[in-house]
């Protein structure tokens, strides 16, 4: 009851003055409570400390008692007190426009076992609606965990921190994340931030996801490949296990999908706290979007009043080549018409975080009181359109194109091509033009073309992406009927076919469908088949050390770096880590150089900034070997080398690629042709100018086939065709050939073969 | 012998020919020349067979042109990514897992309630690859689409409008060439005028000495009768022209060049230099306005040919038609004034 009555005060605004001076003696006792003197001082009030909580009924609380807990002087999780910062950030927490519906969202939370929450950038979901739910679920009574999914490590990462200071505890402990090749959580933990691959990988040993009371599925709307699988699994579970809560949340408006892939979910909808926008249209199309970007943000800067300039563009090269030339106008700008000043920054992916964080700085002040003003304009992929935040931005310019993944199954090219974005995307990208104060959004293109040209959501990630990873996932998960699986945007059958037929090939599944022991091995790796598999088989070619750091150094992002201004040496570093037989040799020896200066205690940063190599990358390389090779030793996988004086050291690691890798192979066209020609789809290819082999090779493995404006193979290693027919006889099978040069080049091959047998034979 | 041999090699020639031309015939028509060369292909000679090999290994030893490379991988690109792997390879064994776990041809996903809707399902297709080189905005593209649609719609519509008013075109270009034509006739009709009215002139002032050296000045257009006014100022007006347009060469020619004053030059000299500028002195009634001639310009060809020929008639007793002179205005023997008259 006394609870109730100061939670009334509290709504009402009335105590705010008492409140503040009682936190000021709290925070007087926390004080002395630091002190280790006084440490015995911090019992006192553990004693009474799981009341708190105590009075509250599982999945039948108000927001009222919650908060009321929530003021409390004590943790109610950890026993301690709460500090100063703690009621700082709580102070905060209470204006976030997702508050003023606590008691209606757990109305709802209480009512139904899915529920569909809509809340725009902004409003606080991703921080808050995690902490309602576990105020409301309890899980320390049950032991039941809550997980919140997010489509990136990083905001998985930075998002789980942000929630462990909200809580006042530490970050592992009560809230923890887990994330491919990290997790970061204890047997304290009650509320766990993670990746959505990372809960689908989860699921696969726990199939009724029985550690959880409440999945949150965050940020849906981008549906992710793991997202949408998970929608899927969740709706089956859902009529398994009805004690389990799943919330899904998405930050636009198209939620009426949700809710009726979901048996008509209710909905919840939160205003974001945003302002609103005015877009402009050009008036015609534009014939060079990069160039028009340019303009814009210089016209903007000359006549727009204070304010930030967020510019989307597609790519590194496109954003650091825009920042070069907007910097040099602005400086002509500040020199003839006394322009105010600007600093420009580039955000995209592959920057170090450091220089990400630069995007945060404050923008530069006029260059006299009263002068023109002084602005920030950055320049970002469509990273900036959700999982990044600045404050500040007013102008957004839009030229409405963003680099997307597509798979086609036909020729089983997986490329990032630049496309149009889509309508919900540009709303997006205008939306961030609000968050401070009324903004404009200037896209450039028609609004008719906007209508008219621009598809309505971005296709979800499973529609663009190679599935054999997934189907071998759905397959350990327990799904039989692949086809008849309930997603929520099923693929082309076309793409399911071609992935089967991948997995087979890969002998992970039986002809019937049916996951082989390998493939029931692989599935264990958190990596795509033909690299589970090439790491799995490499102990019979004697170098499961060697491929283990070839497959580590493959699932990180590339190493080389090759600054703009320092290609030449950035090339030349390169060439010295360079084996002539291939790129996976030339990776192998960068990362035995980069461990042996490890050995030699170098300073590793210095060390790989002088050779043009990621410290980031190779040391999560590094990280990622260790994880990788743990699941090796859990499942008996022998880890030899050949010694490396014996002939074939490198011949052995050539020959394990192929183990993984037989369908990614091409041929040389002709004797005196740079073009390849990949096995079986035919596809006429180049080798990526990233290469270090220079001798003209009749047959190379490839780890990925791109298309940008051409066809390339990236990352390729001379071999044997012999090899072929030795490791992956069932591929290359001569019969299912179609007629052409590379039937006619394997027949011979067959042909040798089986003369040097029966020679053999006739000897002995 | 020597004289014989000849004649066998040419029979010989003539045979070969016959063959060639008979091997040629089949090998164009026969399909299975198109076949694959592994296969048997009738009617191939050795020579034949060894040209063609020959320029197959041209062929493939010819380094192919970047463009030519990037066709053909664009050509192989698309024709594999416009073949359904369902049609292109129905023996996939995926296919056939695909099929024991209940897959019948329709889209992925829940089975939809009722069995009779699912025969219809159309097969959703993998996403289109679209390559976008270049920096071309959003709409660019469809907006250049939209342009050379419209203007072939444009001019389909003129086409149809010319096709409906086919009638109407064939009696206005008819139309066109009877004014070219009258137009032809009046000028000519006018030049006999003012030829008539100098015959006339000459015959006056045949003694008068003084009068003639005068002659070559035209007299002040108002004074010419308006039938024929619009010939002379025509040809004065483009007389001037002319003369100006020699000035204005002549001119910058000399101002481009550095001149020299020079106080003793004579005057002829200076003409050569064309220091002097020489004016033509034109009647300068030329710009004038003359409401009369206008008046006259503005009817039409028909008209205007009538009222010369009526002048002619009725001034020198000449019919345009006859191209005589009758002795008196009876005119006897012009069957009248039109030119249907003289048909």
């Amino acid at each position: 009851m006394a609870d109730i009555t100061k939670g009334t005060k509290r709504l009402s605004g009335e105590a705010e003055g008492s409140q503040d001076s009682k936190r000021v003696k709290t925070n007087g006792d926390k004080m002395d409570a630091k002190n280790p003197y006084l440490a015995h001082l911090e019992e006192k009030p553990e004693a009474d400390f799981e009341s708190l909580l105590d009075k509250l009924e599982r999945r039948n609380t108000t927001a009222k008692q919650a908060e009321a807990v929530e003021d409390s002087d004590i943790n109610p999780w950890t026993g301690q007190r709460h500090s100063e910062r703690y009621f700082k950030i709580l102070k905060a927490r209470r204006k976030l426009p997702v508050n003023k519906q606590r008691q209606e969202f757990l109305d709802l939370y209480h009512n139904n076992q899915i529920l569909v929450f809509v809340g725009e950038t902004g409003s606080g979901k991703t921080t808050q609606i995690p902490q309602y739910v576990l105020y409301d679920e309890l899980p320390h009574q049950t032991g039941k965990l809550i997980a919140c999914t997010q489509p990136r490590r990083v905001a998985a990462m930075s998002v789980a921190q942000r929630v462990a200071d909200e809580l006042d505890v530490k970050l592992g402990e009560e809230v923890g994340y887990s994330i491919r090749f990290e997790n970061k959580t204890s047997s304290k933990t009650l509320l766990k931030y993670m990746t959505d691959g990372q809960l689908l990988r989860e699921a696969m040993h726990d199939r009724d996801m029985s550690r959880y009371s409440c999945i949150i599925l965050d940020e849906a709307h981008e549906r992710t490949l793991a997202t949408d699988i998970l929608m899927a699994l969740l709706k089956q579970l859902s009529e398994r296990r009805k004690d389990l809560k799943i919330i899904v949340m998405s930050a636009t408006l198209d939620a009426q999908k949700f809710q009726s892939y979901f048996f008509n979910a209710p909905l919840l909808a939160v205003p974001g706290r945003t302002h609103p926008v005015e877009i402009f249209y050009t008036p015609e199309a534009e014939r060079d979007y990069v160039e028009a970007a340019i303009r814009t943000v210089l016209q903007i800067h000359a006549c727009e009043p204070e304010g930030d300039i967020l510019l989307f563009l597609t790519g590194e090269e496109e954003i650091e080549d825009a920042c070069r030339r907007i910097s040099l106008e602005v400086d002509e700008m500040i020199r003839e018409s006394d322009a105010g000043p600007m600093s420009v920054y580039p955000l995209y992916g592959t920057l170090p975080p450091h220089q990400q964080q630069r995007i945060f700085e404050k923008a530069p002040q006029p260059f006299r009181p009263g002068g023109r003003p002084g602005r920030k304009c950055i320049v970002a992929t469509n990273i900036a359109e959700t999982s990044l935040t600045i404050d500040g931005i007013v102008y957004v310019v839009d030229p409405g194109f963003s680099k997307q993944k597509i798979y086609n199954p036909r020729t089983r090219v997986e490329s990032l091509l630049v496309s149009p974005i889509s309508k919900a995307s540009a709303q997006q990208r205008a939306g961030r033009a609000g968050r401070t104060r009324p903004g404009k959004c200037f896209r450039l293109y028609t609004e008719e073309a906007f209508k008219k040209e621009l598809i309505e959501q971005t296709y979800p990630e499973i529609l663009r992406s190679n599935l054999s990873n997934t189907v071998l996932e759905l397959k350990k998960l327990g799904v039989e009927d692949l086809v008849h699986f309930d997603l929520m945007d099923p693929p082309a059958p076309e793409t399911m076919m071609r992935a089967l037929e991948e997995l087979n090939y890969l002998a992970c599944l039986d002809d019937d469908g049916e996951l082989t022991p390998l493939g029931n091995l692989a599935s264990e790796f958190p990596l795509d088949p033909a690299l589970a598999v090439m790491l799995i088989s490499s102990p019979e070619f004697y170098c499961s050390n060697e491929i283990l750091s070839i497959t580590s150094l493959l699932s990180v992002p590339q190493i080389w770096v090759r600054p703009a201004n320092a290609r030449k040496r950035a090339d030349e570093m390169k060439a010295q880590f360079a084996h002539p037989d291939g790129d996976h040799l030339t990776l192998l020896n960068a990362y035995h150089a980069y461990k042996g200066a490890e050995a030699r205690g170098e300073d590793m940063k210095k060390w790989c900034h002088e050779h043009f190599l990621s410290y980031r990358h190779l040391s999560s390389a590094d990280n990622v070997r260790a994880q990788l090779k743990k699941i090796m030793e859990t499942h008996g996988i022998e880890l030899v080398s050949t010694p490396f004086h014996d002939k074939n050291y490198y011949t052995n690691i050539r020959r394990a690629l192929l183990a993984g890798f037989f369908m990614q192979v091409a041929m040389r066209e002709s004797s005196n042709s740079k073009v390849y020609k990949t096995v079986k789809d035919e596809q006429l290819v180049l080798i990526h100018p990233s290469t270090t082999v220079t001798t003209p090779y009749e047959w190379v493995v490839y780890n990925e086939f791109v298309l940008t404006t051409k066809q390339y193979v990236r990352t390729v290693t001379n071999i044997r065709p012999e090899w072929l027919l030795e490791i992956a006889p069932v591929y290359y099978d001569l019969s299912t050939f179609q007629k052409g040069e590379i039937k006619n080049a394997l027949t011979r091959v067959a042909e040798k073969i089986r003369r040097q047998q029966a020679m053999k034979a006739s000897k002995a | 012998m020597s004289f014989k041999l000849p004649t066998k090699s040419l029979q010989n020639n003539g045979a070969a020919i016959e063959e060639e031309e008979e091997d040629y015939m089949t090998m164009t028509f026969d399909d299975d020349a198109t076949g694959s060369y592994g296969g048997t292909r009738k009617h191939e000679t050795s020579l034949q067979r060894h040209a063609r090999l020959r320029r197959e290994a041209e062929a493939r030893a010819r380094p192919k042109s970047k463009a030519e490379l990037e066709a053909e991988a664009e050509a192989k690109r698309e024709a594999a990514l416009s073949r359904s792997l369902l049609e292109a390879n129905p023996k996939s064994k995926g296919l056939a897992m695909m099929a024991k776990m209940g897959f019948t041809g329709g889209a992925l996903g829940r089975r939809s309630g009722d069995n009779g809707s699912e025969g219809k399902e159309i097969i959703p297709e993998p996403l289109k690859i679209e390559i976008k080189d270049g920096r071309e905005g959003i709409g660019l593209e469809s907006e250049r689409k939209r342009k050379l649609r419209e203007a072939a719609e444009a001019a389909g519509e003129r086409a149809k409008k010319a096709r409906a008013d086919e009638g109407e075109y064939r009696e206005r270009m008819r139309r066109e060439r009877e004014e070219a034509r009258l137009e032809k006739l009046v000028t000519a009709a006018q030049k006999v005028a003012e030829r008539m009215a100098e015959e006339e002139e000459d015959k006056k002032m045949v003694c008068d000495e003084a009068k003639k050296t005068t002659s070559g000045h035209r007299p002040l257009l108002k004074t010419i009768p308006v039938v024929w006014r619009g010939l002379v100022k025509a040809r004065e007006e483009a007389e001037r022209d002319r003369k100006m347009r020699y000035d204005l060469e002549q001119g910058l020619l000399a101002s481009r060049l550095p001149t020299y004053e020079d106080s003793e030059e004579e005057d002829d000299d200076k003409t050569a230099l064309s220091k002097i500028q020489t004016t033509y002195v034109f009647a300068d009634d030329l710009d004038e306005e003359d409401p009369e001639l206008e008046e006259f310009n503005a009817l039409s060809p028909d008209e205007k040919l009538r009222r010369v020929v009526l002048y002619l008639r009725e001034n020198y007793n000449y019919c345009f038609w006859c191209k005589y002179r009758y002795p008196d205005t009876e005119m006897e023997g012009c069957p009248g004034l039109m030119e249907e008259d003289h048909e």
